[in-house]
């Protein structure tokens, strides 16, 4: 996103929309630092700039990726839906992508506030990959891979900023130990946050396979998230 | 995307947060959706939801209002509705399950609360997405007043320095916390941020902040 100098009144209205402070003041005109700029189009849409001087410049590749991860509203062509995600948990009513004894993993980087740059993204790719994980290949991120097998990512999106970016796979419930130990090493390696998130199917009576691996690792678990509740139809029948 | 599941709050603060979702899966039950998205939003407006919204579209404002973002829903759609209460809940789950239109229906909030909502209505936990909550570089984030705010919008669309501004409003008399929660709503383009919630918040952070 640009912003006229020429023409930008001074005003600031702008400032407050961005979600990651990439507007400032600078000698009385607002003034977007590029580098830092997600392209998430906030300000464009909201800021209602008096003079008009707020403008989408021609996204070129490997910027376009900012748009496809930053802005809601762009339809990302791998999973065909808007948003950085695929129909995960939400669809699994009637999908059974994670069936019972596997769970579904997401890290979800970048979230919340901070946006994440690739080359965060890859560290903890890299890390994870030693489970020999399979990424979710309707993931936009996935796609950004030049090798899935290890989580290389191309290089010439490294330096890109994104609003947030999803590693998404799905994983062997008893491996879970494993990947908390891997998490809790690369995150103290990275500049950004990750918010952590697991899918899993609920056991006939009602307990959650899950719980006794977050416990048995101590980790803190939130007493809200998402419930499917098996309205879907065709519904999915587990061998 | 999951949008919905990091909402952070008390639990008290978050007994009156609940987003429902329903969305067709590609290639399965996706052709003739959009009349069934549509049928969801009127069963939510008669429940009760206080606000509904499209995330392939844009919410109310962005549209044009309520009518057009029921009118506008396409086929591959994921739509929203917003609730302050349990007992609405329920009785969009009621329908739901009478209707059955036979597309995926996921609920956001407390799990013991949507839990007893799901026996209520003889509804089915199937699966369900847990938080593990934030790791890396937590320094870094605001406070958890803050937080409380802007993760109901899990794109982060809800700025750190749009809350900051409405809480100085607030503070200083210039809008109403019910105001500045409809201002706060307006950058949520999937709608699911709730200003009920919100303008509790708010109320609540200007008075801590004052005193």
């Amino acid at each position: 996103m640009r912003i006229d100098s020429d023409d930008c009144s001074g005003c600031g209205q702008c400032i407050p929309y961005c979600p990651v402070g990439a507007i400032s003041m600078d000698d009385d005109v607002s003034e977007i630092d590029f580098d830092e700029c997600t392209e998430c189009g906030n300000c464009l849409r909201l800021a209602d700039c008096p003079v008009d001087a707020i403008w989408q410049q021609e996204l070129v590749w490997p910027r376009t990726i900012r748009s496809i991860f930053s802005d809601p509203l762009t339809i990302a062509e791998e999973s065909g839906i808007s948003g950085r995600g695929t129909e995960e948990m939400k669809t699994n009513d009637v999908t059974g992508r994670f069936q019972f004894g596997f769970v579904g993993v997401a890290i979800e980087f970048g979230r919340p506030i901070l946006g994440a740059r690739f080359y965060d993204i890859e560290k903890v790719a890299r890390a994870v990959s030693v489970l020999g994980v399979e990424y979710e290949k309707k993931n936009p991120t996935t796609s950004l891979m030049s090798d899935p097998g290890t989580g290389k990512f191309k290089s010439d999106v490294l330096p890109e900023k994104v609003l947030s970016a999803i590693l998404e796979f799905k994983l062997d419930l008893k491996k879970l130990p494993e990947l908390f130990a891997i998490l809790k090493k690369v995150s103290k390696k990275i500049e950004t946050v990750f918010s952590l998130d697991i899918a899993t199917r609920v056991n006939p009576d009602g307990s959650i396979p899950t719980a006794p691996f977050i416990e048995a690792a101590g980790l803190w678990v939130a007493h809200n998230g998402k419930t499917n509740v098996a309205l879907g139809r065709p519904r999915y029948l587990e061998d | 995307m999951t949008h919905t599941l990091h909402r952070v709050g008390t639990e008290e603060s978050l007994s009156e947060d609940y987003v429902v979702l329903i969305m067709p899966s590609k290639d399965i039950n996706h052709e003739g959706s959009g009349s069934k998205m549509r049928r969801f939003f009127e069963m939510a407006l008669e429940a009760g939801a206080i606000k509904i919204g499209d995330a392939r579209l844009g919410n109310e404002y962005h549209q044009g209002g309520v009518e057009k973002v029921i009118e506008n829903v396409e086929d591959r759609a994921v739509v929203h509705a917003v609730f302050k209460q349990k007992d609405s809940l329920i009785k969009l789950l009621t329908a739901l399950k009478e209707a059955d239109l036979g597309l995926s229906v996921v609920v956001s909030g407390l799990f013991d609360q949507v839990g007893q909502c799901c026996r209520n209505v003889g509804l089915e936990k199937h699966t369900i997405n847990q938080s593990l909550g934030r790791w890396g570089r937590t320094d870094k984030l605001p406070t958890q007043e803050i937080l409380q705010l802007n993760t109901m919008c899990g794109h982060g669309m809800v700025t750190v320095g749009l809350i900051e501004e409405v809480i100085a409003d607030v503070k200083a008399g210039r809008c109403t916390p019910e105001e500045g929660a409809e201002r706060l709503f307006h950058p949520c383009m999937c709608g699911i941020f709730n200003p009920f919630r919100a303008a509790r918040l708010l109320r609540e952070t200007a008075a801590a902040t004052t005193a």
